[in-house]
């Protein structure tokens, strides 16, 4: 009996143990929200001919101010836990292709922005901010990247006075975020598990919250609704 | 906000100094001051080097190839706030919005034109002193202020008179360069006129009176007549041009006195008209104008001629040496300027020429002689009546 009692004990604190272990890096990874944006309105993207430097930016263009993909998925949305700290590092990127800005939002932490030029053309990358210092900046086709500084969360929005079609944003977050894709999906990965607000906001439809719990290591969903103004 | 010059320098620092008090948030930190490169003085190779930057960093886009203002990006510039805004003509240095002298462009150059499209290209240039290169480069685009006539002479030449805008004969002659103002007396106003500067040549010969005019405009405009009019200039004269010191309204005439009006309309051509005010204008039936207009490059360049004596009550005779009232209206149908949205001048005056003769190569040789002859004869006289 008393055999079985130790090895009872033993196994139930190797048991407890790796529960506990377990427990303590999903803890450490967090779980993932999964963030489901959907846009109960009609897309609006605006179709122009281009007249200068049409090698390089085509003949045709759109300004893309709300994309709905499949499922009325919003795509564009950024979708952010404020209070989710310690993410990583990587500077965003944000290229002029194409004579557009690729992506259309760059979701990133406050540091450095690098600014890429492919087109061999000049581009101003014109920053519009308040918390910021504002940015306008000649990159003519010899000067390929340029690094930015943008230090404080803010949505930026960006546009090129050269072509006056290019319209960008940078989601300068104070946590973890991202954007959603074509179908209006956004996955949040590693947030510490809890109660957090997650926050979605689009260019032209504006900002919602919601309240989510997470569990560490589980997906928790959350979906969207935005309306039209 | 008027300007407070008149405070002396140290008190206009302390107001600086207090009025960030009221925003403390925004000065916490010590501003950066621009240090501008070393100065390059402005040479023939530095003007050249600072013309291949000027086509390398694609100024043209928005200044024009020749900095006349008419780049493709143009039209769809804003400012800051959404509104339209124009790029600056770099030939005409006097409305830059940082000043016209070198220093001041490559201060702009190097930090931009906050609130306006205009960028910094303090780390987009090849070289920092490339900065001073460009600057003095589009120094050499235009004069740093502009000097404006009084009188516009007309030269009396001998033979023909070319239609060529481009023609070397005009470039031979001096430009009489007018101020014009926005038409803001009769609605609707323009508070802000396109083209404020028209460069005046004139010719006559025994039969003609041949006007060149010279004007910058973004646009070759005909128009669509819902947002943009065919661009147009004219020269206004007293129909009748007489000894009296009385003219008609300055303002294309009214009901009582007429003006006539010497017109370049793109799409039209050269025509007469007869005006009693800017909404009423009636062409001369049986024109004998003619000319041409070129543009080029944001410069439209035209040449206007009629005969020198005319018949009728609506059209003048010009006579040498007689001082002849005119006046300028222009339109830059590209910018939406039509009927009364112009600019215009008031009266100024136009003299023709004395015309050249072989006289005057004749009569001072002669007075020369007959003054010596004169001197001789008195000189003997003397000697006789020793």
């Amino acid at each position: 009996m008393r055999k079985v009692a130790t090895a009872g004990g033993v196994a139930a604190l190797v048991i407890g143990a790796a529960m506990w272990w377990a427990a303590s890096v999903a803890a450490q990874g967090g779980g993932t929200i999964e963030a489901d944006v959907k846009y109960n309105g009609a897309p609006k993207v605006e179709k122009l001919k281009v007249n200068k430097d049409t090698e390089k930016c085509g003949t045709e263009t759109t300004i893309e101010h709300v994309v709905v993909g499949a499922n009325k998925g919003l795509a564009n949305a950024v979708v952010s836990v404020p209070d989710a700290k310690g993410a990583t590092k990587a500077k965003g990127v944000i290229d002029q292709h194409g004579c557009k800005f690729v992506p259309h939002v760059v979701v990133m932490q406050p540091g450095e922005l690098e600014v890429k030029n492919s087109d061999e053309i000049l581009h101003n990358i014109h920053t519009y901010s308040t918390a910021n210092p504002s940015i306008n900046k000649a990159q003519p086709k010899f000067k390929k990247v340029m690094t930015e500084k943008l230090e404080k969360p803010e949505f930026v929005k960006v546009t090129c006075d050269v072509h006056s079609w290019m319209l960008g944003w940078v989601a300068v977050l104070p946590g973890l975020g991202a954007a959603t894709d074509n179908n209006g999906v956004a996955k949040i990965e590693n947030v510490p598990a809890g109660k957090h607000k997650v926050e979605v906001w689009h260019e032209t439809l504006g900002k919602q919250e919601k309240d989510v719990e997470v569990k560490a290591g589980q997906v928790t969903k959350v979906s969207f609704e935005l309306k039209g103004k | 906000m008027p300007s407070w010059a008149v405070l002396p320098d140290k008190e206009r620092w302390n107001l600086v100094g207090y009025l960030k008090t009221l925003a403390p948030e925004a000065f916490k930190e010590a501003p950066k001051k621009l240090e501008l490169p070393k100065e390059v003085a402005s040479s023939e190779a530095s003007i050249k080097r600072g013309k291949e930057m000027f086509e390398a960093i694609e100024c043209h886009k928005c200044h024009g190839t020749d900095g006349r203002a008419d780049g493709p990006s143009r039209p769809e510039l804003k400012d800051e706030w959404g509104h339209p805004i124009a790029p600056a003509n770099l030939t005409k240095r006097w409305t830059f919005r940082g000043g016209p002298g070198r220093t001041e462009i490559a201060t702009r150059l190097a930090a931009g034109v906050l609130g306006t499209p205009m960028p910094t290209f303090i780390d987009s240039v090849e070289k920092p002193e490339d900065i001073w290169h460009l600057s003095n480069y589009i120094a050499s685009l235009g004069p740093e202020r502009p000097s404006y006539a009084t009188l516009i002479t007309v030269t009396a030449a001998r033979g023909d008179i070319p239609d060529d805008p481009n023609a070397e004969f005009w470039k031979k002659l001096t430009p009489s360069t007018i101020p014009l103002m926005g038409q803001v007396i009769q609605d609707p106003r323009n508070f802000n006129p396109s083209v404020d500067l028209v460069a005046v040549r004139a010719a006559y010969n025994d039969r003609d009176v041949v006007f060149h005019l010279t004007w910058d405009d973004p646009s070759e405009s005909k128009g669509d007549g819902k947002q943009t009019f065919p661009d147009a200039i004219s020269l206004q004269f007293p129909p009748q041009i007489t000894a009296s010191t009385e003219r008609p309204y300055f303002l294309m005439g009214d009901a009582n006195e007429a003006v006539y009006l010497l017109r370049w309309e793109q799409g039209k051509g050269v025509g007469e008209a007869t005006a009693n005010g800017p909404t009423k204008i009636a062409p001369i039936a049986g024109g004998e104008a003619g000319g041409k207009a070129v543009y080029d490059h944001g410069q439209y360049r035209l040449v206007m001629r009629r005969p020198l004596t005319a018949s009728g009550e609506a059209r003048p005779t010009f006579r040498p040496v007689v001082f002849t009232p005119v006046a300028i209206q222009a339109w830059d149908g590209g910018a939406g300027e039509t009927g009364t949205r112009m600019s215009l001048t008031s009266w100024y005056y136009l003299r023709l020429e004395e015309p050249q003769s072989s006289r005057r190569f004749v009569i001072p040789p002669v007075v020369a002689i007959l003054t010596l002859a004169a001197m001789v004869l008195v000189v003997r006289a003397a000697n006789r009546a020793r």
